[in-house]
C-alpha cells in the first residue's frame, strides 16, 4: 500500500499528461473538423431540415437502395432496426434532405405499394426550424455549462479546485464530440441533449472528489484520494453499465434514446480519464501548494 | 424516530400505485367519450367528453369494434322516420334520448386500465409544429389562433387532438398540434388552407364566413343530410343547413338581387346565382327564388354534397363536408397564412415494438446494476435496500408523470432511466460513507454523504433547465423526468434508504 502511495506522489504529475494530450487531441480534431465542414458535428435530419421515413417490416434493402442511390445519390442513409431478442428485422429507416412528398412517391414505387400512416413513420423538419433547433441546443448548452459552473463556485467557493471541475466537465463534452465526430455519427436534436445532461452527471464524481479531498478532516490526502476512487469508480462503474446495453446490443429503440445513451456512455467514460488523472493530479497538486494534509 | 422517512417512501408509493393503476378502472366497462362536436343533436342531448357509455340502443358496448357495428347499423333505414333515427345512449351519468339523420359526432375511445399515458413516438400519431409565415405571433395573437384552430379541428372531424403555444429560447411562438391517429394530410389541411368561404352573386361578395354569419344551424330538422342518390361510381348524398346572416350582409344581399332580372328558363328564379366560394374555388351554386328580389332576407340555406362508393360512406363523407362547412362559416379565415416547419407521423405498430424493447432494456439494466452492487458490496439487505430505492424512484415518477398527464415519449423514459442512474450513484456515495472508518458518528457521516448528494442534484438540475426552452420545448421530456427523478430522490428515497442503512448498519 505504502508503495503503491509513494508511486502515486512521484507520478501524479505525468499522469495528468493523458487526459490532457486526451483532449488537446479531441480539441485539435474537433478544430480541424469545424475547418473542413464548416460545423462542430455532424447533423442528422431533425438539425438539418429533411425527412426520416420509417418503413415497419422485414424489408430488402438493396432492391431500395439500387433504386433510390441514384437520384439521391450522397443525400440518402439507409438503416435496419432489428428486435433485441429474435434479432429479426422489424423496420429500416431513410433519411435524406428530400421533402416527404418528393421522397415518398420514389420509395412507393421501388417497394411496390403506398406507405400509410399504417405501415410507415414519416418525420419531417424544415430547414428553418433545424437550423433553429441547433442554433438554440447550441445556446442551451453553453447555458447549461455556465450554471454548472456557477453551482461548483458557489459548492466549494475556492477557485482552482472549482476550475478543475469545470475544466473536467468540458473536456467530458470535448472528447465524446470528438470520438463522435471521428466514427462519423449523425447526431440529432435528443444527442445534443445527452450532451447537456453530461454536463449535470459527469460532475458527480469530481464534486465527490473534491469535496472528500477538502472538507474531510481524516487520514492523509492520499487516503482520502483512495477512497473517493473507490466510491468513484463504483458511480461511474454503475452508470456505464446502464447505458452500455443500449450502446451495444440494441438497435430495436427509438434513435432518440439511443443517442442519449451513447453520448452518455462516451462521456462517463472520459470522465473517468478526467476525475480520476486529470482533475485529481490538480486536486494534490493544490492541496501540497496549500500544505493541506 | 426517523422512521418517518420511511413512512414518508411508503405513502408515496402507495399514491403512486394508485395514480399509476387507478382503482376504478378495474372494475369499471364501457367505452368514454373522447369527441363530441358542439351543437349536434348529441350534444344537444345532454352528451359530453368524458361520459362513460354503456350501451346504445339497448345494445351493449364494451368493445371499439361493438361501437362501430352499432353506429354504421344505425342508418341503414334512413327514410325510416321524418326526424331521424332514434338514439338511445345509457351513460353511467344518465340515459341520453334524441333523434338525428347525421352521423353521430361521438368518437370513443376503451377505458384505460393505467394512469399512464405514451408520447407520439410509442403510441403512434401524428404532430405537426406551425409558424406564421414572415412573422412572429405576438401572446394574444397566437391564443387567437389557437382558439380558431381548435374549433376548426373539432367541425373538421379531427379528434383527440391537442393545441398548444410553444415558446422557444428565441421568442419565436409556434403552434403545436398533436393528434392520435389522424393523417398528416389532416393536419395540413386544418392549417394549410386558410378557409376563406364567400357568397357571391355575379362577382360581388355578399357575405363571407366569419363576420357576416350570426348564427349556424348545425343541429334540428333542417340541418343535415337531404338525402342520398345513385351516382355511377357509388352514391352520393346532399347535405344543407340553414345559416342567418347579420343585418348588414343580408342588406347587401337584398341590393344586388334588387337589380337582377328573372331567369329566362327558369322564371321561377332570378338570372344570376348564388356561387359558393370556399379559398376561392367554386364550391356550389344555388338557384335564388324570384321572391327573393330585393328582399332583406337573413335565412339562408346553404348545400353541398359528398359521394362514396357505398351509402354508408357516402353519408360519412356528406357529413364531413358539412361539419367543416360549418365550421369555417362559423370561425372565419385564419388570419395568417401558416407554414408547417415540423410534420411526423408515427406508426403505431412501430411505436408498440419501441415501448416492448425499451421495457426489456429497462429490465436488464436494472439486473445488470443490482448484480453489480452485490457483488461489490456482498450483502443482501444493502442489495435489497438499493434494489428498492430504484424501484421507488421508478414508480413515483412514473405516478407523478399520471398526476400531470405528462405524455411519456422516448427521451422522458431515457430522462428516468439517467435519473435512476444517478440515484445509484448517490446510494454508493451513502453506502461508502456509512461504512468508512472515520470516528465519527453514523449521522455526521450521512450528513457528509448529503453534501456531496446535494452539489451533484444541483449540477444537475443546472445544466438540465434550458431544456425547457430550447427547440421550442421539444426536449423537454428528458429534461423533465430527470428532473423529477432526481428531485424524488433528494425529497423522497435518499432520506429513507439513508434510514435504512442506518437500519441495516446498527
Amino acid at each position: 500500500m505504502e508503495t503503491s502511495k509513494n508511486w502515486f506522489d512521484r507520478n501524479y504529475k505525468f499522469l495528468m499528461i493523458i487526459p490532457f494530450v486526451l483532449l488537446v487531441l479531441s480539441l485539435v480534431y474537433v478544430g480541424n473538423f469545424y475547418s473542413k465542414t464548416g460545423d462542430f458535428l455532424n447533423k442528422d435530419v431533425s438539425l438539418s431540415g429533411g425527412t426520416t421515413i420509417t418503413i415497419n417490416g422485414d424489408i430488402d434493402l438493396t432492391n431500395l437502395e439500387e433504386a433510390l442511390n441514384e437520384k439521391y445519390f450522397g443525400d440518402i442513409i439507409f438503416r435496419k432496426l432489428t428486435d433485441i431478442r429474435s434479432e429479426k428485422a422489424i423496420a429500416i429507416v431513410i433519411e435524406t434532405s428530400a421533402k416527404p412528398e418528393q421522397i415518398k412517391p420514389d420509395i412507393e414505387q421501388a417497394l411496390g405499394y403506398s406507405l400509410t400512416s399504417e405501415n410507415s413513420s414519416t418525420e419531417f423538419t424544415d430547414s428553418f426550424l433545424s437550423s433553429n433547433f441547433y442554433r438554440q441546443l447550441g445556446i442551451a448548452l453553453i447555458l447549461s455549462f455556465i450554471l454548472m459552473s456557477v453551482v461548483i463556485f458557489f459548492l466549494f467557493r475556492t477557485f482552482i479546485p472549482s476550475l478543475a471541475v469545470i475544466f473536467a466537465a468540458f473536456s467530458d463534452i470535448v472528447v465524446p464530440l470528438a470520438v463522435i465526430d471521428y466514427l462519423g455519427i449523425k447526431l440529432s436534436a435528443a444527442g445534443i441533449v445527452a450532451f447537456l445532461m453530461l454536463v449535470g452527471y459527469s460532475v458527480d464524481t469530481d464534486i465527490l472528489l473534491t469535496s472528500r479531498v477538502l472538507k474531510k478532516p481524516e487520514g492523509t490526502v492520499n487516503s482520502r484520494i483512495y477512497s473517493a476512487f473507490k466510491t468513484g469508480i463504483m458511480m461511474s462503474l454503475t452508470s456505464l453499465l446502464a447505458v452500455l446495453p443500449a450502446f451495444f446490443i440494441v438497435t430495436g429503440l427509438p434513435d432518440s434514446f439511443r443517442q442519449i445513451f451513447l453520448v452518455l456512455a462516451l462521456g462517463l467514460g472520459a470522465d473517468i480519464f478526467n476525475t480520476w488523472l486529470m482533475n485529481v493530479g490538480i486536486i494534490k497538486w493544490y492541496c501540497e501548494r496549500k500544505n493541506i494534509q | 424516530m426517523a422512521s418517518y422517512r420511511i413512512w414518508i417512501l411508503g405513502i408515496a408509493l402507495v399514491i403512486a400505485a394508485l395514480l399509476i393503476f387507478p382503482p376504478r378502472a378495474l372494475f369499471e366497462t364501457g367505452l368514454s367519450i373522447q369527441e363530441i362536436t358542439k351543437n349536434t343533436s348529441e350534444f344537444n342531448a345532454g352528451l359530453r367528453t368524458g361520459m362513460i357509455i354503456q350501451s346504445i340502443n339497448n345494445q351493449q358496448v364494451t368493445s371499439l369494434e361493438e361501437y362501430n357495428t352499432i353506429v354504421d347499423s344505425l342508418f341503414l333505414n334512413l327514410e325510416n322516420s321524418e326526424k331521424g333515427v332514434k338514439v338511445n345512449i345509457i351513460t353511467k351519468s344518465g340515459e341520453f334520448i334524441f333523434y338525428t339523420n347525421q352521423e353521430l359526432s361521438i368518437i370513443v375511445k376503451p377505458l384505460s386500465k393505467i394512469g399512464l399515458k405514451t408520447g407520439l413516438d410509442l403510441s403512434g400519431g401524428a404532430r405537426a409544429l406551425i409558424k406564421a409565415q414572415d412573422k412572429t405571433l405576438s401572446d394574444s395573437e397566437m391564443s387567437d389562433l389557437i382558439a380558431i384552430t381548435s374549433e376548426r379541428s373539432n367541425g373538421f372531424g379531427i379528434k383527440d387532438i391537442t393545441i398548444k403555444s410553444v415558446k422557444d429560447l428565441e421568442g419565436e411562438n409556434y403552434m403545436l398540434l398533436e393528434v392520435a391517429g389522424a393523417t398528416p394530410s389532416d393536419l395540413e389541411e386544418l392549417v394549410g388552407s386558410q378557409g376563406k368561404f364567400e357568397g357571391k352573386i355575379g362577382n360581388i361578395t355578399v357575405f363571407s364566413g366569419g363576420q357576416d354569419i350570426s348564427h349556424v344551424e348545425r343541429s334540428g330538422q333542417q340541418s343535415g343530410i337531404e338525402g342520398c342518390t345513385q351516382v355511377e361510381s357509388g352514391e352520393a348524398c346532399r347535405f344543407r343547413f340553414p345559416i342567418s346572416l347579420t343585418e348588414e350582409a343580408a342588406q347587401r344581399q337584398a341590393d344586388v338581387t334588387s337589380s337582377l332580372s328573372l331567369d329566362s328558363e327558369n322564371p321561377q328564379y332570378l338570372s344570376q346565382k348564388l356561387d359558393l366560394y370556399l379559398d376561392d374555388n367554386l364550391m356550389d351554386s344555388l338557384y335564388i327564388s324570384k321572391d327573393l328580389k330585393g328582399q332583406v332576407t337573413t335565412q339562408i340555406l346553404i348545400s353541398g354534397s359528398g359521394s362514396g362508393t357505398s351509402r354508408q360512406e357516402a353519408i360519412k363523407e356528406a357529413t364531413k363536408q358539412m361539419n367543416k362547412l360549418q365550421t369555417i362559416l362559423i370561425t372565419g379565415s385564419l388570419p395568417f397564412k401558416l407554414e408547417i416547419v415540423k410534420l411526423d407521423t408515427i406508426s403505431p405498430v412501430l411505436g408498440k415494438e419501441f415501448t416492448k424493447n425499451l421495457l426489456i432494456l429497462a429490465g436488464v439494466v436494472f439486473i445488470i446494476i443490482s448484480l453489480t452492487i452485490f457483488i461489490r458490496y456482498r450483502k443482501i439487505k444493502i442489495t435489497g435496500a438499493v434494489i428498492l430505492t430504484m424501484l421507488s424512484e421508478a414508480l413515483i415518477t412514473l405516478g407523478i408523470a399520471a398526476l400531470i398527464s405528462w405524455n411519456l415519449d422516448a427521451p422522458s423514459i431515457a430522462g428516468i432511466i439517467a435519473g435512476m442512474g444517478t440515484g445509484v450513484d448517490d446510494q454508493i456515495v451513502l453506502i461508502d460513507e456509512s461504512v468508512s472508518k472515520a470516528q465519527i458518528s453514523l449521522k455526521e457521516k450521512i450528513k457528509r454523504a448529503f453534501s456531496i448528494i446535494f452539489g451533484a442534484f444541483f449540477t444537475l438540475i443546472a445544466a438540465m433547465i434550458p431544456l425547457f426552452w430550447a427547440g421550442a420545448g421539444m426536449l423537454k421530456g428528458f429534461a423533465l423526468t430527470t428532473i423529477i427523478t432526481v428531485t424524488v430522490g433528494i425529497v423522497v428515497t435518499r432520506p429513507a434508504f439513508a434510514e435504512i442503512l442506518r437500519r441495516i448498519q446498527e
